[in-house]
């Protein structure tokens, strides 16, 4: 080996103090850890979620400062200005590195909020704000996680918040302390617990208002990845309105107070779902009995159609029947006047003729012949049964000669007349013959 | 029912389309009385579903729930 040396230790221990101290003096935030203190010096060590660094101050340093009473205590965040050192150790004492703070104050709301904004950039370039908001969340979960304090306000507000939703499932409370260093790491296992069970469907982490060093445990990175990773939707619901914590940026929705993390976590108003669904139910029961009766009732108009049309076809059948008597009626009334008109004029003709001779006698005989003439009237002959055959003239027929040379003659019968056919040799005559 | 709804969304979805497609008017006989069956199947879902967060709210702890789950079990 061609290294340097071998040196004496102790004075390499020297060279590399002297070399540390002549590093840049700087300010380091973190949480405090571990503080205990001699007569001499104060040891604690300042802590992140990336690592930790052990740091001395000297008792009469610490007791300058002022800090108030307290106030340096496990768990507090704290700026600590200084810069590295190297205790070389001594023949009683064992040697070792630590941060050598000339001057301790607490960490301030823009000190925490540097941090926060960091460790948001960071957290966002990993793409960890996204997993939650991708999750689907039920709209009706039978069971909802909550992980909160187990004394608070935010309890209390939570329940009345599912009941003004109409929801009435279970809740299963994981209580965990939410302002202490031992808040982030209980915190995250409730949740995870809380993940674990199958029924939970939404997990709604809450806490009331406070400092941003109040809501520090929110905003601490293993819970916040935690929270990004998992695989049941989380709701925050941490401090107010203006209080953002880093829970609020990887959760899937973040609500300003407990009533709205309610709301979140059960999307559905149950009580306005409810009326929803009896106006649906409605709905389809006139759609229904709609669909039915509407078509039963064209249904039956139809049906009643074609008994309509006959009842129509029947009356205009009447009518026709009716007029068609009625025409028939006419023309036999018609004739028979011409025809008692005809005999009139004769009778008067032979009363003229009469008129010359005897008149009583004459009077006498014109009755009679009037009498023998009514007798012998066509008309009456017609009206006892007997039927009048006329050839295409109107003529009558008067032979059986005549009727086959006429071939079709018309039989006028009291009420009316039909047209016939004559044949010629009729089987009736040969039965005769 | 002929299908179970794949969520309370999904069939209240399904539910606002039967109900579009009835007000319509444009369905005939026979499917406004199918669309009837299956809406009036979804009502009986929906209000199932409601039901079961309807019956009082129980409050348990995380141990609680793990106890009741095994008791359940056995």
């Amino acid at each position: 080996m061609d290294l340097p040396g071998p040196f004496p230790v102790g004075r390499y221990a020297r060279t590399l103090r002297d070399e540390l101290r002549k590093r840049a003096r700087v300010q380091l935030i973190g949480e405090v850890t571990g503080l205990r203190h001699t007569r001499k010096q104060t040891y604690f060590e300042l802590r992140d979620g990336d690592g930790a660094v052990p740091c001395t101050i000297w008792a009469n340093e610490l007791n300058e400062l002022a800090l108030p009473d307290g106030a340096l205590r496990d768990g507090a965040e704290f700026v600590a200005s200084g810069g590295p050192d190297y205790f070389v150790g001594s023949p009683t004492s064992s040697p070792g590195f630590s941060f050598r703070a000339t001057d301790l104050r607490l960490a301030g709301e823009g000190d925490l909020l540097a941090r926060l904004e960091a460790l948001r950039k960071q957290l966002q370039a990993e793409g960890l704000f996204e997993p939650q908001k991708r999750l689907r969340r039920a709209p009706l979960p039978k069971a909802i996680g909550v992980v909160t304090a187990e004394t608070g306000a935010a309890r209390r507000d939570l329940l009345a918040g599912l009941r003004r939703r109409g929801w009435a499932g279970t809740v299963v409370w994981a209580f965990a302390p939410v302002q202490d260093r031992r808040a982030a790491p209980a915190i995250a296992r409730a949740i995870r617990e809380l993940a674990e069970r199958p029924e939970v469907e939404a997990i709604v982490v809450a806490r009331g208002g406070g400092s941003l060093a109040d809501l520090w445990a929110f905003c601490d990175e293993t819970l916040c990845r935690t929270v990004a990773l998992l695989g049941v939707p989380v709701i925050s619901a941490v401090g107010h309105e203006r209080d953002s914590t880093l829970i609020d940026d990887v959760a899937a929705v973040a609500c300003s107070t407990p009533t709205h993390a309610a709301e979140a976590a059960v999307p559905l108003d149950c009580e306005a779902a409810r009326r929803d669904l009896r106006r649906c139910a409605s709905a389809l029961r006139r759609a229904g009995e709609g669909a039915v009766g509407a078509r039963s009732r064209h249904l039956v108009s139809l049906a009643r159609g074609p008994e309509r049309a006959l009842r129509r076809e029947r009356v205009a059948l009447n009518q026709k029947t009716r007029e068609i008597r009625a025409a028939s009626e006419r023309t036999v009334g018609e004739r028979r006047g011409f025809q008692r008109r005809i005999a009139g004029a004769v009778i008067a003709r032979a009363a003229r003729r009469a008129a010359g001779a005897e008149a009583s006698g004459r009077r006498d005989a014109l009755r009679r012949a009037d009498v023998a003439f009514r007798a012998h009237d066509p008309e009456r002959t017609l009206e006892r049964g007997y039927a009048l055959a006329e050839d295409g003239a109107g003529e009558p027929v008067t032979g059986a000669a005549a009727a086959i040379a006429a071939g079709r003659v018309r039989l006028r019968f009291a009420d009316g007349s039909v047209g016939a056919e004559i044949e010629p040799e009729g089987e009736g005559d040969e039965r005769a013959a | 029912m002929s299908e179970q709804p794949e969520s309370y969304e999904a069939a209240v979805e399904r539910l606002e389309q039967i109900i579009d497609r009835l007000d319509s008017g444009r369905a005939g006989l026979r499917e406004t009385l199918d669309l009837c069956r299956e809406g009036r199947e979804l009502v009986v879902y929906c209000t199932a579903e409601l039901d079961a967060v309807g019956e009082g709210l129980e409050e348990l702890r995380l141990d609680e729930l793990a106890s009741k789950l095994e008791s359940e079990a056995t």
